[in-house]
């Protein structure tokens, strides 16, 4: 039967693949002939042994509106309310290990892409700002596509420019820091049959400016920090369940001296009248920075030498369960429920993680509200 | 292409219908002098009088026919096949009294037909004997009505039908927003519908023995023959099916009408909705669960 399939998607794809056989609005693969309009919101809270930490609640917005055959827009706007306090790691800390944050962060972005024959240029501004943080970006991205469809490849190019005022400081205000940052990306997306695609996406970022955290009592990064990451993607469909596997691995280096493993793995299941399951599986693996030190605090402490306890620097491992539920509704809408939990520890890092780390969990529920016209 | 062809443009601006419409046309006459066997002119000729010595030079559509071609061949397990318009030779089907030829004729013919011999790639192509021919008839006439409807779609044109010679390809439905009610061709009466099916777009085409045909002692000999042996073949009186474009379509009939025994199997294999009348006129019909469309046979058959 495989051989079968391949034959047919053969067949389809040389018809596809003749010269003016679609109009050109259906040629130009990727541009989107509809328009979506959706509204989510995120509600995380997150705690440690004995204590609750950070809660974060996010309603979103985003539309992508085809303005014509070959032209796209798309935008979205988030606010993010953040209350409760920021993580507590070590069990042996003392001193403030971090105030109490009521904080909010505005976010919007906007892209327009314009599609020509078999390639389209994407160009995008997005806008972020919190109390003590702004942050603007610009982006630019080409794609192209083969004869036959079956491959993609993405080009792009983004630079950031943030600024961090940390009036409240632990150390004294941080005023004015500036941060710059340039990003670079190459990706290739293959069709390998009627059933099966794969992604896989390399980007290279680097930045220079204030990397330290303001609210921690003592924490000296380096300006200027390069990270590598390499995503790879693949789905395949499974007619006969009427399923989706979704495998994802990204590898991240960072010249910090921290790496990354993430390994994620969804099945996307139809049921009757228009649900869909989706349960998500994700382990993720961090070594720690080359200046991360263990605690008790100080120890390790060089002055002039970068240093951090910042756990979010430390060698963990981490798990995250999640289910999703979505329902199809006329009209076009879909609604959908989903809940992750995640857990972190130092030992769920395959070989060992940092010493004197506690348990930190976390949890997303969210809503949306999806409509096409 | 000598054949009856309708183009049907449902739009409020009569201007607008009458320049897709002079674009549509202007492009099947293109397609029919690039592709004819009869014009010296024709890609086809310059291929064909090539053959067994040199190569010759090809564009990128000619190439991409080739290679749809090519899919043909491999999904039909090699009984679609472009070289084997050399049986013709054998075969005359205006001829009056008719005849079958003889076997010695189609062996001598045999050696001369093998698409799998020819050298072709994206730009040149080359018969590797003198004899060799290679005949765009089976596909040119779907590819042209898609092309025809393409350029109605990007002229402005929502609705709307083009009918090449029995091939329809739909541009959406009708202006009321109803499908188009395609009738198949009763294969023993001309003006008759033995069933009809609804399509909003996507294409509809048949495959048929009563095309051109003569009957001689009782049975019928079509102008659809075996790549191999030569021969009519003789199991359905027509298939139809229903597929995205009309390009697909045709050779889905096609292919159903070569395969005889086989091509109810190989038209599920492909996910198209189908019907296909036998040699007794018993109908059958499956597939299209994904699209819907569904053949409706029509109250007079009985």
């Amino acid at each position: 039967m495989a051989a079968t399939d391949d034959r047919a998607f053969a067949l389809i794809a040389a018809a596809l693949a003749l010269p003016g056989i679609l109009p050109i609005a259906a040629r130009a693969q990727s541009a989107p002939d509809e328009g979506v309009v959706a509204l989510r919101y995120y509600d995380y809270r997150d705690w440690q042994p004995g204590a609750d930490r950070m809660a974060v609640k996010s309603p979103y917005l985003y539309a992508l509106v085809p303005l014509s055959e070959s032209l796209v827009v798309e935008g979205s706007l988030v606010y993010d309310s953040v209350s409760g306090a920021s993580p507590l790691f070590h069990d042996t800390l003392s001193g403030a290990s971090g105030k109490g944050i009521g904080d909010y962060r505005k976010a919007g972005d906007l892209k327009v892409t314009k599609y020509v024959d078999d390639w389209s240029l994407s160009a995008g501004a997005a806008y972020s700002d919190e109390q003590d943080y702004i942050s603007r970006a610009a982006s630019l991205e080409w794609r192209t596509w083969s004869d036959d469809r079956n491959r993609t490849y993405a080009i792009g190019f983004g630079a950031a420019k943030d600024r961090i005022n940390a009036v409240e400081g632990v150390n004294g205000p941080v005023l004015d820091q500036p941060r710059e940052t340039y990003d670079y990306l190459l990706g290739i997306t293959q069709v390998l049959n009627a059933r099966a695609v794969v992604e896989s996406t390399i980007t290279y970022s680097e930045g220079r400016g204030y990397y330290s955290d303001p609210y921690k009592l003592l924490d000296a990064r380096p300006n200027h920090r390069r990270i590598f990451a390499w995503l790879t993607r693949f789905n395949v469909r499974f007619p006969r369940p009427d399923a989706t596997l979704q495998l994802s691995h990204r590898y991240l280096e960072d010249s910090f001296g921290d790496s990354s493993h993430m390994l994620e793995a969804s099945w996307v299941q139809q049921v009757r009248q228009g649900f869909t399951l989706t349960p998500t599986l994700r382990y993720y693996t961090q070594s720690a920075a080359r200046f991360y030190h263990d605690p008790p605090f100080p120890q390790g402490l060089v002055p002039g030498e970068p240093y951090t306890a910042d756990e979010r620097l430390s060698a963990f491992g981490a798990v995250t369960l999640g289910l999703r539920v979505a329902k199809e509704f006329p009209h076009r809408i879909t609604v959908d429920v989903g809940a992750d939990f995640y857990r972190q520890r130092g030992d769920l890092r395959i070989g060992g993680g940092s010493p004197g780390l506690a348990q930190f969990s976390a949890r997303w529920i969210e809503f949306g509200l999806t409509r096409r016209f | 292409m000598a054949s009856v062809h309708e183009l049907q443009l449902s739009t409020p601006d009569r201007a607008l219908a009458d320049r897709a419409a002079a674009a549509a046309i202007a492009d099947v006459r293109r397609i029919e002098a690039k592709y004819s066997r009869f014009r010296k002119d024709s890609v086809t000729s310059a291929i064909n009088r090539s053959a067994g010595r040199t190569s010759v030079a090809i564009d990128a559509e000619t190439a991409a026919l080739l290679r749809y071609a090519d899919r043909c061949h491999e999904a039909s397990g090699g009984c679609f096949d472009i070289t084997s318009g050399v049986f013709r030779r054998a075969w005359d089907f205006k001829r009056d009294p008719p005849r079958v030829p003889p076997a010695d004729e189609l062996d001598a013919l045999r050696p001369l037909i093998g698409w799998q011999r020819v050298e072709w790639s994206d730009h040149e192509v080359r018969l590797p004997d003198a004899g060799m021919e290679l005949d765009f008839g089976g596909i040119g006439k779907e590819y042209a009505c898609d092309r025809a409807a393409s350029i109605c779609r990007d002229q402005g044109v929502a609705h709307g039908l083009v009918n090449l010679g029995g091939d329809v390809r739909a541009i959406g439905g009708r202006a009321d927003g109803s499908p188009w009610r395609i009738g198949i061709r009763h294969p023993a009466r001309e003006d008759d519908a033995i069933a009809t099916v609804a399509i909003h777009d996507g294409a509809v085409a048949t495959s048929g023995d009563y095309e051109r045909c003569f009957d001689f002692d009782g049975r019928r000999y079509c102008h659809l023959l075996d790549s191999r042996s030569g021969m009519p073949v003789s199991c359905w009186r027509s298939a139809s099916v229903v597929a995205p474009i009309a390009t697909l379509a045709g050779s889905y009939a096609t292919i159903a009408m070569l395969l005889e025994r086989e091509a109810a199997a190989f038209l599920v294999s492909m996910g198209v909705a189908f019907f296909l009348v036998a040699q007794d006129m018993t109908l059958s019909t499956g597939g299209g669960s994904d699209t819907g469309a569904s053949f409706v046979v029509s109250d007079e058959t009985a």
